[in-house]
């Protein structure tokens, strides 16, 4: 990530204190503005398959974007807000689902992926092929234990294995182990 | 890889495939693979199924979500009634945009005044302590977001209100404790001035999770006991039907102090416990160590200390 929202702070300039805040104020609200723009949409998904509604998963990331707004204004640490932004999703989206009564929309992500999505192959054989593999991954990936799907939709988001341990809260080694584990079962599933 | 003739195990592969091994052990392993051809099958069959999948995956990101329009529009309008609502200070905000080693200064000043400030307290035990210097103490009375977030358990209302008083108010185990306490970098003060304390308690469905405890202070006006009250009213409140469960898990999870004063309806604790009130000296004592503690070292919590005295 390129764009750090310190790099807009630093170059306010020091004017009275009153209209000093209120710059860093509206910087610190554009930063959150323009990482939600970058962030919103893999956030969402990834709220998405906590089994959470889209309603409820857009609830969920306006908590994060606003929990991040007050993280910058308290000065808080701006190392990787990708991963702090995932980690409080993460937290959020397992908080949201404790507290819906049932979870009725366990596989919404992924089922509307297999439904909806076709393969842009032209061959119909070839695409129904595809489909069909699509469908066996996916199938393999809901039956996971619910810690290796997490590894592997952050992993497949483009986090780092650090990044993931630090989201999960587990060790370096218990995310390599996870994502191997997970890929020997996606390979027994491919060959089939 | 002691053994060249060894093959490779799909672990390593995958950590080499994902870029996620050291630079040495990388390019053992791509000797390796430079010679082995059954490893060079693996890796290949380990990326074709990286592929496959990410490409069944990736089909999420062309899911149709709602527009992004709609959402950014509300999360501006909120953070504009959040930064109306806050009110940091300005002075706060000069160091914060100042260079590092102002800042460093400005810092070491406010070190020097703390430890002046506590040995005054210390040596002549004067009058109550104001709220003003409460407000620098009272930094440990929350748990710090990051570390503590809050999480919960899969509960029905049934189950927690037909919860036992132990389950309610259920011990830390010690694995537990020593570890937030690690987490919170609290190393050089007695243990037991602390309490490790649920964000959610297990009786509003709160989960025995490194993310749901943090270190709670004891001596503070706003403590473990006082924060107990709350949670033993809004479980009543759950169980009577009069609050529902997750403006009771948010409420207390958010800023327990506010949700106090919300559901109280005070300012201020109703009672302080007379062992946790304790003694003006006892109090002052607490505070020298609390200084000395690493927490208040925090760049942040100094600020704060220098800036609302």
């Amino acid at each position: 990530m390129t764009f750090l929202p310190t790099e807009l702070i630093s170059e306010l300039s020091p004017n009275s204190p009153t209209s000093l805040e209120v710059s860093v104020r509206s910087e610190v609200e554009r930063a959150v503005i323009m990482l939600f723009e970058q962030l919103r949409d893999p956030v969402v998904r990834y709220v998405l398959s906590f089994g959470l509604s889209v309603h409820d998963a857009e609830e969920v990331t306006q908590e994060v974007f606003l929990a991040l707004f007050g993280h910058l204004q308290r000065e808080k640490s701006r190392r990787n807000l990708r991963g702090w932004i995932f980690r409080v999703a993460h937290n959020l989206a397992l908080k949201r689902r404790g507290t819906n009564q049932r979870s009725q929309n366990q596989t919404y992500l992924d089922r509307t992926i297999a439904e909806n999505r076709l393969d842009s192959s032209p061959n119909p054989e070839e695409q129904v092929l595809s489909a069909q593999r699509q469908r066996h991954l996916l199938a393999v990936l809901n039956v996971l234990p619910e810690e290796d799907q997490c590894c592997l939709r952050l992993r497949a988001e483009g986090l780092r294995y650090r990044e993931i341990a630090r989201i999960l809260g587990i060790s370096l080694g218990a995310v390599s182990i996870s994502l191997t584990r997970s890929l020997g079962r996606l390979m027994c599933a491919d060959k089939r | 890889m002691p053994n060249e003739n060894v093959h490779l195990s799909d672990h390593e592969l995958l950590l080499s495939a994902d870029g996620e091994l050291s630079r040495h052990r990388a390019a053992k392993v791509r000797a390796h693979l430079a010679t082995c051809w059954a490893c060079r099958a693996r890796m290949a069959e380990i990326e074709g199924t990286i592929v496959d999948f990410a490409r069944a995956y990736g089909n999420a990101r062309n899911l149709k979500l709602p527009s992004v329009d709609g959402p950014r529009a509300l999360l501006k309008a909120q953070l504009t009634e959040l930064a109306a609502k806050s009110k940091v200070g300005s002075w706060l905000r000069f160091f914060w945009v100042g260079s590092t080693s102002r800042t460093a200064m400005y810092a070491g000043i406010a070190l020097f005044l703390i430890v002046v400030v506590g040995k005054l307290a210390l040596q002549h035990f004067v009058g109550p302590v104001e709220n003003s210097t409460l407000g620098a103490i009272e930094l440990g009375a929350v748990p710090d977001l990051n570390l503590t977030p809050g999480a919960t358990r899969t509960v029905t209302i049934n189950e927690i209100c037909s919860m036992a008083h132990e389950d309610v108010v259920r011990e830390v185990p010690a694995f537990l404790r020593k570890q937030i306490l690690q987490e919170y970098r609290i190393t050089n003060v007695r243990a037991e001035d602390y309490e490790i304390d649920y964000l959610i308690t297990p009786g509003l469905g709160g989960a025995e999770d490194v993310h749901n405890l943090w270190p709670q202070p004891k001596f503070l006006t706003w403590n473990a006991h006082v924060k107990d009250t709350l949670e033993e009213h809004l479980h009543e409140m759950v169980c009577a039907g009069k609050l529902d469960l997750s403006t009771a898990q948010r409420d207390i999870a958010t800023d327990w102090i506010a949700a106090y004063k919300k559901y109280f309806q005070t300012d201020r604790p109703l009672s302080e416990r007379s062992d946790l009130a304790a003694t003006e000296e006892k109090r002052y004592a607490l505070l020298g160590q609390f200084l000395r503690a690493p927490m208040l070292r925090r760049p942040a919590a100094v600020k704060n200390v220098l800036l609302f005295p």
